[in-house]
């Protein structure tokens, strides 16, 4: 169990963001943005989330995440996972 | 024997090869008898091993930014070659819903696939999920249609060697159904791993022990000191098109897809059949309505298999076919598998406008020197009927017969 700070695991996502939706980089990502809207499709939403657990060397049941579907969201399901024991 | 139905044509082509991307690149380099030939140097083909072959160059500066993610070689290659061919044709200006693809070539990214789960071989939790949509070879499909507007259809078709002419063969087909009015063939490149490349070897089918330590002379089909094909990367993409539609958009027409035929020798595995290959051959002539003698030139499968060659050399023999020009487009790139079929029709229609025949690198002993071979310099030609032919493990033989259009 790993206690991220909020904004540490917003950066985990931000970079993901980036990398799976290139077409993204350079734009300012807010947390309240939608993932959707940034251009991510379901694939990229699952890419992102896979990517930003490993960084994070956690593992969410894909249940738990699906219904992220702003930044925010995503954020705080993954910082939630990683304070569980 | 003329088929009934639109008169399918040729109306674009786009080729990468280890010689570079764009067909007159490639056309200037293969008249000279450039090669690429060395070691193969992509992660994931060597694993305690070296294996000889050509590979193409980096693309990413080509290619759109957008989707650039996840293409891998294939789909790289894929989207170049497509793009050279569609861009030829004037394809944007049409019905999306008219235009289909047919990619030829199954387990196309061994290679990239391999990489992927080697990746987290340890951590296969975070597989990355776009493995699921990646490991289908009809991802390619996926990939095209995107970045070009397909929606007539798109799929792949597989028979190993020979599956870029029975793409080119289905392409033809769908034209001539009149399900679409143009349908692109890929010959998909074939992204093989060290898996592939040892067993390959180790089969006999490629080499080489013989110029193991020569790349530039171990590629040599039909010459008396071959020891197997050596690999090459590449793809080709042809626009097959009705006539009928070419002349009213007033798009270049490169040749009448005039016959084709494929056929099996009722065997598994990689032998080949003189008698199955001649009356492919025969089969295809006939469909086109073509006698041998009319034939001027020949591109052959000559991959440099010992035995396969040899048993072509029998095949022409038996078709009545000594007499026309003959080279091997492989001794100059290799043998690019799934899209070979592809690759060498594109070759042969280049060679067709050019009035010129590329040489046939390291043919220096031919198996049969009565046979009209260009040798290691470029001849002038007027061909007019061409021949191309195709062979595949499990006894799959094409042929395809194009006609120059003169009108």
């Amino acid at each position: 169990m790993t206690a991220y700070s909020w904004d540490e695991v917003l950066e985990v996502v931000r970079k993901n963001i980036y990398e799976v939706v290139p077409e993204s980089d350079g734009r300012a990502i807010d947390p309240d943005d939608l993932l959707a809207d940034l251009g991510a499709n379901s694939v990229d939403r699952a890419e992102i989330l896979t990517l930003s657990m490993e960084a994070l060397s956690i593992m969410v049941p894909r249940s738990q995440m699906a219904g992220s579907a702003s930044v925010r969201e995503l954020v705080d399901g993954l910082r939630d996972a990683a304070a569980r024991p | 024997m003329r088929q009934p139905g639109p008169r399918p044509v040729v109306t674009g082509v786009g080729l990468v090869t280890a010689l570079g991307l764009g067909k007159q690149t490639n056309l200037r380099a293969f008249l000279v008898g450039e090669h690429r030939f060395g070691v193969l140097t992509r992660p994931g083909r060597q694993h305690g091993e070296q294996y000889l072959g050509a590979e193409i160059p980096s693309l990413a500066a080509d290619l759109p930014v957008a989707g650039r993610r996840h293409m891998g070689v294939a789909g790289e290659a894929a989207v170049a070659a497509t793009e050279e061919a569609w861009a030829e044709a004037g394809l944007a200006d049409q019905d999306p819903r008219r235009i289909g693809l047919v990619v030829g070539g199954s387990n196309l990214q061994q290679r990239e696939m391999l990489c992927v789960r080697d990746r987290h071989a340890d951590r296969p939790q975070y597989l990355s999920p776009t493995y699921a949509m990646r490991y289908l070879d009809s991802d390619i499909c996926g990939l095209c249609s995107s970045h070009f507007s397909i929606q007539g259809g798109a799929w792949t078709v597989g028979g190993a060697s020979a599956s870029g002419q029975l793409a080119i063969i289905e392409a033809t087909r769908m034209v001539q159904s009149g399900e679409v009015d143009a349908c692109i063939a890929l010959g998909a490149l074939a992204d093989l791993s060290h898996w592939e490349l040892r067993a390959l070897k180790s089969i006999g089918a490629m080499g080489s022990e013989r110029f193991a330590e020569l790349p530039g002379e171990a590629c040599r089909p039909f010459d008396e000191a071959r020891d197997g094909f050596i690999f090459g990367e590449a793809c080709a993409a042809v626009v097959v098109e009705s006539a009928q539609s070419a002349r009213a958009r007033g798009v270049y027409r490169w040749a009448e897809v005039a016959g084709w035929a494929v056929t099996t020798d009722g065997h598994r595995g990689p032998e080949p059949s003189a008698e199955g290959e001649a009356w492919t051959i025969g089969s295809a002539l006939a469909r086109a309505g073509v006698t041998a003698a009319q034939v001027e030139y020949v591109n052959p499968h000559g991959s440099g298999s010992v035995l396969g060659d040899a048993t072509e050399v029998d095949a022409l023999r038996r078709s009545g076919l000594t007499h026309a020009w003959l080279n091997a487009t492989k001794s100059i790139v290799g043998h690019g598998l799934s899209a070979a079929g592809a690759v060498e029709l594109a070759i042969t229609l280049l060679q067709m406008r050019e009035g010129m025949l590329h040489p046939t690198r390291n043919l220096e002993r031919p198996i049969d020197g009565s046979l009209n071979w260009v040798y290691q310099r470029a001849v002038t030609a007027e061909v007019s009927h061409a021949l191309c032919l195709s062979i595949g493990f499990g006894g799959i033989n094409t042929a395809v017969c194009v006609r120059r259009c003169d009108d």
